[in-house]
């Protein structure tokens, strides 16, 4: 029988009126938290110039730019993969293993390729390079599609599932550095120098890193916006029922994002051992897997999924970076230590004033109750802790002594405003 | 009513605002203690917000509320709680990890010996809150592997743990099967017996009439009228709800039915962890096109698992046959259905059919973005133009097709949800309940819309849990009772006797 056609849309001219359209919520591009975020990078900028002593972005900035390049590139590379699992409604706490695993496949098969050059500490082939990167690509590939399976035939949660592979494929690339130096060297090692020229290169170019970022944001900024895979992504972290109703196959979906998330990692894993000239499988990318989700939280990416831009992962990214950057120009010595405490702050401050909105519509308290009350001292405590430890005795007193001050006044207007 | 009872209730001149809409315009409820008071109106009538000041979930922006004869202000549920306000809330809210005791006192666990918590104590009130209100739930149970209507009586159990005099219950039966109804009935009717206050939310004109002595009508807002049942009609009482007399539809008029698009032969879907050992046994019937089949069946008869047979969602594998145009089928996900032009809008709106974080041109376009490729890429002025065509045509209400599909009234998150499908082009369309929770004006809307598709050519396979709704629209009726097909009836015989009683055949 003759297929009824029963689509009238497919025939209604163009730019119908049925539903007029609404203004956008986005100018050039950005949404609001995005501009707030560009916003912060310059005050960030402008700050560290003025306060740091020696004030090196004003007189040097050409050093702080490329190492914030580099470091931001770095980051980002793995950030864009977090943001399309994390998009897809997925988490992978893996990458930092991941970029320890690429790099140790690398070296190993360039070791297996080239032994002698390797072990000489010379250049090797360039097409034992490639086999080198192209090696260390498949095994993200490898590494996202065994995360695909466990979630969606085994039926982990992602959670666990790359809980898993974060803690094994940190010892496997252990034991993988391990037997290839005893087997292929005199001496078993737990790292392989590369010294290659290409490797240097990429480690003297700042300009490398930075491009390979930036063709990657922009190919995953198509993928996500401008394509029928990245609509499917969005909707699958949106609504996974809904979508494999709607005829999309979900666990290939699911497939392709902890494959990109991997290999975007594995992509990355190259990078540091560029940096560093050496594949070390023990610490390299060591929970560097949290700062990628942080880049991408603080752009805005919803952990329940669905939610997440390119653009907003990318400045989240810079942004941790210049404040880490920040926080080392004005401590000078020793400033890696609170690298970890910068990020937890970050992310911290920058969920809570996307909410800022809410809070202060919704009357919502931020200090409520005994919990609230018990807020003021702990707070005040780590405010004063952390400004005593970097900037003195006396400026953590002060910190801390203004900050209860300050809580408590918060605490009493919230409690005066909820009376009336 | 001899005597006019005192107000265990009132409320007046309330008025409640949220950022855009008045949720609430000066409204005045007034309930006699001991009587059933229903509460009607549309969604969106303001009757949910009007019981959530009453038990304390949001405070009036101004108003007055005495609560037996007395000035009340609450600030909590708590409060409510304390004034004997119990609320029994349309979507439950039970936690379903721990067992039924637990929930019913939580936040109010019962202490013994040292502090600790007595489950002892607890249970032994629930199984005498269970016998009064004939429910066989063992206390110890985990909550979430009962039914829906015996979590109902939890929440219920719960209100009368409680010791509450008035309770509130909102749309309380629209998860129910019949049999659960008539119980939840007797139960209202002891709790009246006893003294208890019932105010009693409902779009089911029949139950508002079977047990309301007085009614209020809410309208956008607005108070409409109190009446007493005796004075009034359903009838009366929809064309308040609606402000306008609903006609009678008239989808009786024939529809020309044409060739055979789809036979089902002896469809079984085995259920081993179940006694009763299937889901669907022995399923036969054909559906042809312009023609509507009805799928009628209590809750639990197999009518969802039906049609996710057809649409190829279900997990589990099947036997029997099934044949589109005579070729035999058998669909391992949806996307091949959809290829083979059978589109399923499913039951559960929020939760299987709408993605939130998209907005209603994303909604409507998912399933046939690849006609909005330009050059290899989406374009959004294209899927903007492909969205506008079903959005028009099924008449869904919308500041644009940027809005959020959250903002959305149920009955327009459902048109947008089948003009999604029919950008697909089907020739089959399976209709899960797709009115549930939908308000009078926007039933008949979709009752058009439905009817409308059919004359175009569509096979539509409907199922409902509203019988009226299928003798409205269906042009054949067939009965599941228990996973079995029991009945096969023609509009002119069907009558909701007989398809009850083939309903609830063996």
């Amino acid at each position: 029988m003759a297929a009824t056609n029963l689509n009238p849309a497919g025939r209604s001219p163009p730019g119908s009126q049925a539903a007029p359209r609404l203004r956008r919520t986005a100018w050039f591009g950005l949404r609001n938290g995005e501009w707030a975020l560009l916003a912060a990078i310059a005050v960030a900028f402008l700050l560290t110039g003025l306060v740091d002593s020696n004030h090196s972005y004003f007189k040097d900035p050409w050093v702080s730019l490329t190492d914030i390049a580099r470091n931001t590139a770095m980051l980002g590379i793995f950030a864009l993969g977090a943001t399309v699992v994390i998009i897809a409604g997925g988490i992978d706490l893996s990458s930092g293993s991941m970029i320890a695993l690429s790099g140790t496949v690398c070296a190993v098969t360039m070791l297996a390729l080239s032994p002698t050059e390797m072990m000489g500490l010379k250049p090797v082939a360039s097409v034992v390079v490639a086999a080198g990167v192209a090696a260390a690509l498949l095994t993200g590939f490898l590494v996202g599609t065994l995360h695909a399976w466990l979630i969606t035939a085994v039926r982990l949660p992602p959670f666990i599932a790359t809980l898993a592979t974060l803690v094994g494929l940190r010892s496997f690339a252990r034991a993988l550095c391990e037997s290839a130096t005893h087997a292929i060297t005199p001496t078993k090692s737990a790292l392989i120098n590369v010294y290659d020229p290409a490797f240097k290169a990429v480690r003297e170019n700042v300009w490398v890193p930075v491009t390979v970022f930036a063709i990657l944001a922009l190919f995953t900024w198509v993928l996500l916006t401008r394509t029928v895979l990245g609509r499917h992504i969005h909707a699958l972290g949106g609504n996974e029922q809904a979508a494999r109703l709607a005829g999309i196959r979900t666990e290939n979906v699911k497939w392709f994002a902890y494959c990109f998330g991997a290999m975007t990692a594995a992509l990355a894993g190259l990078f540091y051992v560029a940096n560093e000239s050496v594949a070390q499988p023990m610490n390299q990318g060591r929970g560097h897997e949290l700062n990628a989700i942080a880049a991408a939280v603080v752009g805005g990416c919803s952990l329940s999924g669905g939610v997440g831009t390119v653009p907003g992962t990318v400045l989240g990214a810079i942004f941790l970076r210049v404040i880490i950057d920040a926080v080392s120009k004005i401590i000078k010595t020793g400033a890696d230590v609170y690298e970890g405490l910068i990020v937890g702050v970050v992310v911290v401050i920058a969920v809570t004033f996307s909410q800022f909105g809410a809070l202060a519509k919704g009357g919502r308290r931020l200090l409520p109750g005994a919990l609230g009350l018990c807020a003021i001292p702990t707070l005040s405590l780590f405010a004063g802790a952390i400004v005593s430890m970097t900037a003195g005795q006396n400026g953590g007193i002060a910190t801390g002594v203004g900050s209860l001050l300050l809580l408590g006044l918060l605490r009493v207007w919230e409690s005066r405003r909820d009376a009336t | 009513m001899t005597t006019p009872l005192p107000f265990a209730v009132r409320m007046l001149g309330i008025t409640k605002r949220f950022p855009g809409v008045v949720a609430l315009d000066d409204v005045t409820l007034e309930v006699r203690r001991g009587e059933v008071h229903a509460i009607c109106g549309e969604n969106g009538a303001g009757k949910s917000t009007l019981m959530k000041i009453l038990s304390g979930v949001y405070q009036p922006d101004c108003g007055i509320l005495e609560v037996d004869g007395s000035a009340a202000s609450f600030t909590g549920t708590r409060d409510a709680e304390r004034s004997g306000i119990a609320i029994i809330h349309q979507e439950l809210a039970l936690v379903e990890d721990l067992p039924v005791a637990a929930n019913v006192f939580l936040g109010r666990e019962r202490r013994g010996l040292l502090g600790l918590v007595d489950d002892r104590s607890m249970e032994d009130e629930c199984e005498r809150l269970f016998s009064l209100l004939e429910c066989s739930v063992s206390p110890r149970d985990r909550t979430g592997s009962l039914r829906v209507g015996d979590q109902q009586l939890v929440e219920i159990a719960k209100a009368l743990s409680l010791e509450a005099s008035i309770v509130v219950m909102d749309e309380p039966t629209s998860a129910l099967t019949e049999a659960e109804s008539v119980r939840l009935e007797r139960t209202i009717q002891r709790l009246v017996s006893q003294g208890t206050t019932i105010l009693y939310i409902s779009h089911k004109m029949d139950e508002v009439f079977r047990l309301a002595d007085r009614i209020t009508v809410l309208r956008d807002g607005r108070h409409v009228k109190t009446v007493d049942t005796s004075a009034t009609s359903p009838r009366e009482v929809t064309g308040w709800m609606v402000g306008r007399d609903i006609a009678g539809h008239g989808f009786h008029q024939e529809r020309p039915r044409g060739a055979k698009i789809l036979e089902v032969r002896q469809l079984t879907l085995p259920w081993p962890e179940h006694p009763r050992g299937y889901r669907l046994k022995d399923i036969s019937f054909d559906l042809h096109a312009g023609e509507i089949l009805g799928v009628a069946g209590l809750m639990g008869a197999g009518r969802t698992e039906l049609l996710e047979v057809l649409f190829g969602a279900g997990e589990d594998t099947w036997t029997g046959t099934v044949s589109l145009y005579g070729k035999s089928v058998r669909f391992d996900h949806p996307s091949e259905a959809c290829r083979a032009r059978i589109a399923m809008v499913s039951e559960d709106r929020k939760r299987l059919g709408l993605f939130p974080d998209l907005d209603v041109a994303g909604n409507v376009s998912l399933c046939a973005l690849h006609e909005a490729l330009r050059n290899g890429l989406l374009s959004r002025a294209a899927e903007e133009d492909l969205a506008a065509g079903p959005v028009r045509d099924t008449g869904v209400k919308t500041p644009g097709l940027h809005a959020a599909i959250t903002g959305l009234s149920g009955g327009n998150q459902q048109k947008c949800i089948i003009g999604r499908w029919l950008l697909t082009k089907p020739e089959v369309l399976l209709l899960d309940d797709p009115t549930r929770g939908i308000d009078v004006g926007a039933k008949a809307e979709l009752y058009t819309l439905i009817d409308r598709l059919c004359r175009q050519g569509l096979g539509v396979i409907l199922t409902s849990s509203e019988l009226p709704e299928l003798l409205t629209l269906a042009d054949r009726i067939i009965v599941l009772a228990e996973g079995r097909l029991t009945a096969e009836l023609p509009r002119s015989g069907a009558t909701e006797a007989r398809i009850m009683e083939a309903a609830t055949a063996g």
